[in-house]
């Protein structure tokens, strides 16, 4: 294999296959990056068996062919050349030479044979725009859970159906749903699978290289989910097992609520929660007639308290939350005000951005602390 | 000025087999096990005390020391059922009591001079209620300190009552060996002997910075302790507000080492019963788990993990035992397994969104286990996986449910 390519084409998809390359792998291929070079065109491939991501930009081909090579440094040394033209020449016992300007550098590969086939992608069933995925990735993705045993939510439930597309995470604390009513009419079955983090986070990437507009094309096999923007082809292994219902957890109405400025009410949670407990990040929220009391104290450091004026005239409701939690979901939310809707200390909460007019519908879900 | 005392029952477990058969009175007893088994000496007569017989003495020590003597099992539900009537008669004396184990109190008398009279009056009324209810001697410290009232009451054995008076407190305590006071182990002996200190008189006369550079904090405190101060940690604490306990653990060491799977599990579910049991009667939740295995050739392993949510459910805090034991065990003989829970806390913390009905289910479930296994005793109720471990409560084994001990069980 011989080709020639620009050095900012390759940096640039490079770039967008170093998240899938697994850095510490027990099978050394899955440390190398796919290329192969065939009409005109470098096409670049990287999986960990979970997920995979298949790249092109053009190419000047000499002679087609494949091979592969160690991902994260071909990437680093790439970075370092100057902007210009790279030739590549791939030997017969899988080195490559690089020549670039006044630079010559061989790698050593390794043979294409080893390398896992990537499943093809079947028939798209739906568009999505670039932008919908993101805002639906990021409103959700924080909920996920860490914890490894609890492997059902270690990934996001997508759903697409033929008026929406709904995406719902939780790590068994909180709950995050984020839908966006769509016409996807054309969508042959409503679909449902289990989006691990990683493939999430990925998936943000690739989006935000396009514009909000952009479509990306979305189809499913039994085990794997496949997004492709362009020359860019994402696959992911769907989470087995089967996710909570959630819907059995969302709370139907609550009997007290209020409407609080997110910017106002961020910034005082962030204030209190420096003397909230580290592990924990427990605050205390008081609602009470004209006012909302938030504090936290540390018996060996200090306590902080902020008060904000909020339209309310119910029952005195006091609760313990993770600062971190109700931060997590201010951060994400644009509109200027949130809704925060509430039982007692030992019911969940729930915060929704606060609108008239919004085109989405997103339900935050946080159970209390006992502290 | 306080006025406490230190009670401590004589030869308790020995005392206790006694009273079940009178046979045994005056005679060489090792309460434990049999002689031949592995373990150690839970309790020793005054008469196999005089051929070198102490508790923490491995059982077959015992037994070439004094190889007349009569070993028994021991009894723990006995101990436990007489413990809670010493516990009764203390709280007839004194609204703060404070268990210290099985057989061993302390109470804060201050300010009881109208009712009981004066502190030895009082003392001795208590001394003889204790020996007419429960038909056991026990001894009594008397002094302005916990530590003083503990020393007092061990130089009062058997069966005396010794009160030290306020101001007293270091000539009292200058001769003893340093051995003497609580915390004082084999280690700070050392370190005291190379100082050329071996009684307290000595330790009281010695710099405090001294002290401070050779052993730390320890080290002050031990300056204050020499004087016959509560000084440092726990016993700085007012008796009764007893202290929360940082980790709860239960051990068990098998009579014979196995690497049977099923009898380890079996084991280690009825451990984590016991652990989850006490952590209730603490009111408590756990976080953190620590499975702990000992081989056959003594090789010990600890493995823990800590949970998202704080728990005090058998069943979750197994699942966690149960899975440390099965990625660590190494398929080889185990000559002792044990459980322990730490990061212990008041309240349980962040609340599930997804299975908080079953947690609040477990919980009033377990409330209902816990009432039957305080009125019809530990085995009434058990865990389906802990059946097959039917292993006799040893009385080492730090029996679980002490009375006064249990202070605030709070409904959920």
């Amino acid at each position: 294999m011989e080709f020639t390519i620009r050095k900012a084409d390759l940096v640039r998809e490079l770039s967008l296959s170093q998240g899938v390359v697994e850095k510490k792998t027990t099978i050394p291929i899955l440390s190398n990056v796919l290329l192969e070079a065939e009409h005109d065109q470098l096409v670049l491939t990287s999986t960990d068996l979970e997920l995979g991501i298949r790249c092109a930009c053009p190419a000047e081909v000499k002679r087609p062919g494949s091979g592969t090579l160690p991902a994260r440094r071909l990437l680093d040394y790439v970075r370092l050349l100057p902007e210009a033209d790279i030739h590549f020449k791939f030997q017969e016992n899988q080195w490559a030479s690089l020549v670039c300007g006044r630079s010559r550098t061989r790698i050593a590969g390794m043979s294409r044979e080893s390398f896992p086939e990537l499943p093809a992608m079947p028939p798209a069933v739906a568009q999505i725009p670039a932008g919908v995925l993101t805002s639906l990735i990021q409103r959700t993705i924080f909920a996920i859970s860490l914890e490894e045993s609890r492997f059902t939510l270690n990934g996001a439930l997508l759903q697409v159906r033929p008026d929406r597309i709904v995406m719902v995470a939780t790590d068994g604390h909180r709950l995050s749903l984020s839908e966006k009513p769509m016409d996807l009419a054309s969508v042959p079955a409503p679909f449902r699978g289990l989006v691990p983090k990683k493939a999430m986070n990925e998936l943000v990437k690739l989006c935000e290289t396009l514009e909000p507009e952009a479509p990306v094309d979305f189809s499913a096999d039994e085990n794997h989910m496949f997004f492709q923007a362009g020359d860019r082809l994402l696959i992911s292994r769907k989470l087995t097992g089967s996710f909570p219902d959630y819907e059995r957890v969302l709370p139907v109405e609550h009997p007290h609520s209020v409407i609080l400025e997110r910017e106002e009410f961020r910034s005082s949670i962030d204030r209190v929660a420096q003397f909230s407990d580290e592990r924990s990040h427990a605050i205390r929220l008081q609602f009470m007639p004209g006012e909302l009391r938030i504090w936290a104290s540390l018996s060996d450091t200090g306590e902080s308290e902020e008060n904000l004026a909020v339209v309310y005239d119910g029952p005195k409701v006091e609760a313990g939350f993770n600062a971190q939690y109700l931060a997590d979901f201010l951060r994400v939310v644009s509109e200027e005000k949130v809704y925060f809707g509430f039982r007692d200390s030992a019911s969940a909460g729930e915060l929704r951005p606060a609108g008239e007019d919004l085109d989405y519908s997103y339900r935050y879900v946080v159970m209390p602390m006992r502290i | 000025m306080p006025t406490i005392f230190h009670l401590d029952m004589d030869a308790f477990f020995v005392s206790v087999e006694q009273l079940f058969d009178p046979s045994l009175k005056g005679k060489a007893v090792v309460v434990g096990g049999r002689p031949e088994e592995r373990g150690v000496v839970a309790a020793a007569s005054y008469e196999a005390r005089k051929f070198g017989v102490h508790s923490a003495m491995p059982l077959r020590t015992a037994a070439q020391l004094c190889p007349h003597a009569i070993f028994l099992e021991g009894h723990p539900e006995r101990y436990r059922e007489v413990s809670a009537q010493v516990y009764e008669i203390l709280k007839e004396f004194s609204p703060k009591v404070e268990i210290a184990s099985i057989d061993e109190a302390y109470l804060d008398m201050t300010g009881t001079e109208r009712l009981h009279g004066p502190p030895l009056k009082a003392a001795h009324a208590l001394h003889e209620t204790i020996k007419r209810r429960t038909g056991l001697n026990c001894s009594i410290g008397v002094a302005a300190s916990r530590l003083v009232a503990k020393v007092a009451s061990d130089l009062a054995k058997p069966n005396g009552v010794l009160w030290v008076l306020p101001g007293a407190e270091a000539r009292f305590l200058a001769p003893l060996e340093v051995r003497r006071i609580p915390g004082v182990g084999r280690a700070t002996e050392q370190v005291l002997l190379r100082l050329g200190v071996r009684r307290v008189g000595d330790l009281a006369r010695l710099d405090e910075s001294l002290l401070e550079r050779k052993l730390g904090k320890w080290g002050l405190a031990l300056a204050g302790k020499a004087r016959g101060l509560d000084a440092g940690g726990w016993y700085d604490a007012e008796i009764g507000s007893a202290e929360e306990p940082k980790s709860i653990s239960h051990e068990h060491t098998f009579g014979k080492d196995t690497d049977e799977a099923e009898v380890l599990e079996a084991t280690l579910a009825r451990l984590t019963q016991m652990v989850a049991r006490r952590l209730r009667e603490h009111a408590l939740y756990a976080r953190t788990v620590t499975l702990k295995l000992r081989y056959a050739d003594f090789c010990t392993i600890t493995r823990s993990r800590t949970l998202e949510h704080g728990t005090r459910v058998d069943a979750v805090l197994l699942a966690e035992v149960r899975s440390l034991f099965k990625r660590n065990w190494n398929g080889k003989r185990v000559r002792l397994v044990g459980v322990s829970v730490s990061s212990l806390a008041p309240a349980p913390g962040q609340l599930g969104l997804l299975d908080e009905d079953q947690r609040r289910r477990w919980e009033q479930a377990l409330a209902a286990v816990d009432r039957l296994r305080d009125k019809f005793g530990e085995s009434s109720v058990s865990l389906a996986a802990s059946l097959g471990s039917a292993f006799r409560e040893r009385a080492h084994e730090n029996p679980a449910g002490l009375p006064g001990k249990r202070g605030r069980r709070k409904p959920d």
